[in-house]
C-alpha cells in the first residue's frame, strides 16, 4: 500500500543495474531481442476515423473529425491538418492533467512533421472552394496506457485513424456557385482521405555502453536508457524525419544501422497497418446491408410486488 | 401505448451491456463499461498522499478528471466531473483512509446516449477493481421521457438521436441491489430497503412530477436488473491484488 502514496514512480537502482547488465549479453527483461518489436493489434470502433493500437502494454486512441473552415490567406487552395496529444493522467503517475508537457508537444511535433512534410495526407484534396472553403482535420490522440515508446504507438494510430476516416462529400450551389452544400453520410456516401504513403515512426534507445542498441523500449528500459533517436521512414525507402534531441552522443555508423533496420521494420509495420483497415473496409461495407436489429438488449418489468 | 425506437427495442429494454475490468497496465485500476455504441473508459490511481487545497484532510479526497472524445475541456466537462465526485464521494467510505487523494479518470471512447450514466458506472467498477474500500455501489440508468400529455410512456436507455428528440430525460443513480445473508434482511432506512433510496437525479428539460416518479420508478426496477449483471460480472473476475505503484 506504501508504494502507492508516490506520486511519481522511480525505478530501484537494483532494477536499473539488472536491466543493463542483462543488455550486455544482447538480453532484454521481456524476453525480447534487442532488435524486436513488441505486439501490434490495431483496433478500430465504431465510427470512422476512430482507431486504438496496442503496443506491449502501450494503448493509445486516436479520433480523427473534420470541420469546414476558411483556409490561411497565404495558402487559399490547401486544407489544414492538426494534431492534438493528450497525455491522459490515466496512462503514467506522473503525468498532469492540463497544459501539454514538454513530452507531448515533442510527440504531437514528430508525428506532425512525419505527416505534413512529407506531404503523406494530400491537403489540396481537402480544398472545396478555394480561398473560402477547405477542411481542417483535426487529429485527437489520447495515450491511454505508458508501458513505453508512445510515439510509435500514437503514430500508427494517427495513420490508422488516417484511414478510415471519412468526410462528407460537398458539392458547390447556391446562385453564383459559391455556396457549399454538405452531403449527409445517409444521402451520399462519404469519401476517404487521400493519403499517399504511410511514415512510420521507429523509436531506438542508447546506452552509455556503445554495443548497446534498443528498438521499441519499454517504460522500464526508457527509465534506465541514456538518449533517443526516433525516425520517420516509409515502406519506399525514405526517410521522412529523424529526431534526436540531446542525450548520449552515438557516431554515424550506428546511426546508419538504425536507418536500415527502420527501414525494415517500416515494411512489415506498413503490411499490419494496411491488413487492419482492410479487414474494418470489409466490416464496413457489410454493415451497410440492412439487416433485422439482433440487439439482445435487457428486458426490464416493473416490480410488480413493491 | 407502444413508442417506436429505431433499432427495435421495447420501451423497458436496456442496450446490450459490456464490462471488462483490469485493461491498463499502469493504472491501479481501470474498467471499460459500453452501453450499445456508447463506450467509456475509467482508470483510478490511489490513494495518494495529500489532499488538495479546498479539501478536507481529515477525510480522503476523490478527485475526478473527465476527457472529452474531441476538443476542448469546457462547462459540460467540469460539469460531469462534478456530479461525478459527488456520486463517488456518498458512495465510498471516506474515514478508512484520511489525507489521500483517489484520482478517477474518464476517457470518452464514443458517445451515443447515456454517457454519464456509464460513465458512473465504469468508475465505480474501476474502484471496485483498485480495491477502494465502498459502502456499496452505484448503478446508474437514464430514463427518457417520450410524450407530453400522454403520462406514463417513459422509456429506458436512449440513444443519442432519441435524447435530443424526446421532450426530457434523466439521470439516475441508485445504490445496488442487496443480497442479504442476514435474518433480519438488508440494512434499510426508516422502513424502506436501502436500494430504494436514490444518490444522484440528473434531468434535462422539463417534465411533470408524475413523470419524474415514474422515471424512478421504471429506473429503480432497471438498477435491480443492472446490479445482476455487475454482481455476475464482479464474480466471474476476481480482482487482481498485487498492484504495486
Amino acid at each position: 500500500m506504501e508504494g502507492r502514496l508516490a506520486n511519481a514512480w522511480r525505478l530501484t537502482v537494483n532494477d536499473k543495474n539488472f536491466i543493463k547488465t542483462a543488455l550486455l549479453s544482447e538480453i532484454r527483461i521481456d524476453g525480447r531481442k534487442p532488435f524486436e518489436y513488441r505486439k501490434i493489434s490495431i483496433k478500430f470502433g465504431r465510427e470512422d476515423g476512430s482507431s486504438e493500437v496496442q503496443l506491449g502494454q502501450t494503448r493509445v486512441i486516436s479520433i480523427v473529425t473534420a470541420q469546414l473552415v476558411q483556409p490561411y490567406r497565404d495558402r487559399p487552395k490547401e486544407g489544414m491538418l492538426s494534431i492534438f496529444t493528450e497525455f491522459s493522467p490515466m496512462a503514467d503517475p506522473s503525468f498532469e492533467p492540463g497544459r501539454p508537457g514538454e513530452l507531448a508537444v515533442e510527440l504531437g511535433r514528430i508525428i506532425d512533421r512525419g505527416l505534413r512534410e512529407s506531404r503523406a495526407v494530400d491537403t489540396e484534396s481537402l480544398c472545396i472552394l478555394a480561398g473560402k472553403f477547405v477542411w481542417a482535420v483535426r487529429i485527437d490522440i489520447h495515450i491511454l496506457d505508458n508501458g513505453g515508446n508512445l510515439v510509435d504507438a500514437a503514430n500508427i494510430a494517427a495513420l490508422a485513424s488516417l484511414l478510415t476516416f471519412r468526410r462528407p462529400e460537398c458539392s458547390l450551389g447556391g446562385e453564383d456557385g459559391q455556396e457549399v452544400i454538405v452531403h449527409p453520410p445517409e444521402i451520399r456516401e462519404p469519401l476517404p482521405l487521400m493519403v499517399h504513403h504511410l511514415p512510420i515512426a521507429i523509436t531506438f534507445g542508447f546506452f552509455n555502453n556503445e554495443s548497446i542498441l534498443l528498438i521499441d523500449p519499454t517504460h522500464n528500459e526508457e527509465a534506465v536508457m541514456n538518449g533517443r533517436m526516433t525516425t520517420t521512414v516509409n515502406a519506399n525507402g525514405d526517410i521522412c524525419a529523424i529526431q534526436k534531441g540531446g542525450g548520449e552522443g552515438v557516431p554515424q555508423r550506428v546511426i546508419m544501422q538504425c536507418l536500415q533496420l527502420a527501414t525494415s521494420k517500416a515494411a512489415s509495420i506498413t503490411k499490419q497497418i494496411k491488413d487492419a483497415v482492410e479487414a474494418f473496409n470489409t466490416e464496413r461495407a457489410l454493415r451497410k446491408i440492412k439487416r433485422h436489429p439482433t440487439s439482445t438488449g435487457v428486458d426490464v418489468r416493473e416490480k410488480q410486488n413493491q | 401505448m407502444e413508442v417506436d425506437r429505431e433499432d427495435g427495442r421495447s420501451q423497458n429494454q436496456l442496450r446490450p451491456l459490456a464490462c471488462s475490468r483490469n485493461i491498463l497496465h499502469r493504472a491501479h485500476g481501470s474498467a471499460s463499461w459500453s452501453q450499445g455504441d456508447t463506450k467509456v473508459l475509467a482508470a483510478v490511481y490511489g490513494p495518494k498522499a495529500g489532499t488538495k487545497k479546498n479539501e478536507n484532510p481529515e477525510k480522503a479526497c476523490i478527485e475526478v478528471i473527465w476527457k472529452p472524445k474531441t476538443g476542448q475541456i469546457g462547462k459540460l466537462e467540469k460539469e460531469y466531473e462534478m456530479i461525478l465526485k459527488r456520486t463517488l464521494q456518498s458512495i465510498c467510505i471516506l474515514t478508512v483512509n484520511p489525507n489521500t487523494t483517489t484520482s478517477v479518470m474518464i476517457q470518452v471512447v464514443n458517445d451515443d446516449g447515456a454517457l454519464l450514466p456509464s460513465a458512473i458506472n465504469a468508475a465505480c467498477m474501476a474502484l471496485v477493481d483498485a480495491g477502494i474500500p465502498m459502502r456499496h455501489l452505484a448503478v446508474s440508468i437514464s430514463c427518457c421521457v417520450a410524450r407530453s400529455g400522454v403520462s406514463g410512456l417513459v422509456i429506458l436507455d436512449p440513444t443519442k438521436l432519441e435524447e435530443q428528440k424526446m421532450k426530457a430525460f434523466a439521470y439516475l443513480v441508485f445504490p445496488n441491489s442487496v443480497h442479504s445473508v442476514l435474518p433480519e434482511g438488508s440494512p434499510s432506512v426508516q422502513g424502506e430497503p436501502i436500494e430504494n433510496g436514490i444518490i444522484t437525479s440528473v434531468t434535462h428539460g422539463t417534465m411533470s412530477v408524475d413523470d419524474y416518479f415514474y422515471c424512478l420508478e421504471r429506473g429503480r426496477a432497471a438498477s435491480t436488473k443492472l446490479s445482476d449483471f455487475l454482481r455476475r460480472n464482479l464474480q466471474q473476475q476476481p480482482t487482481n491484488s498485487s498492484k504495486a505503484g
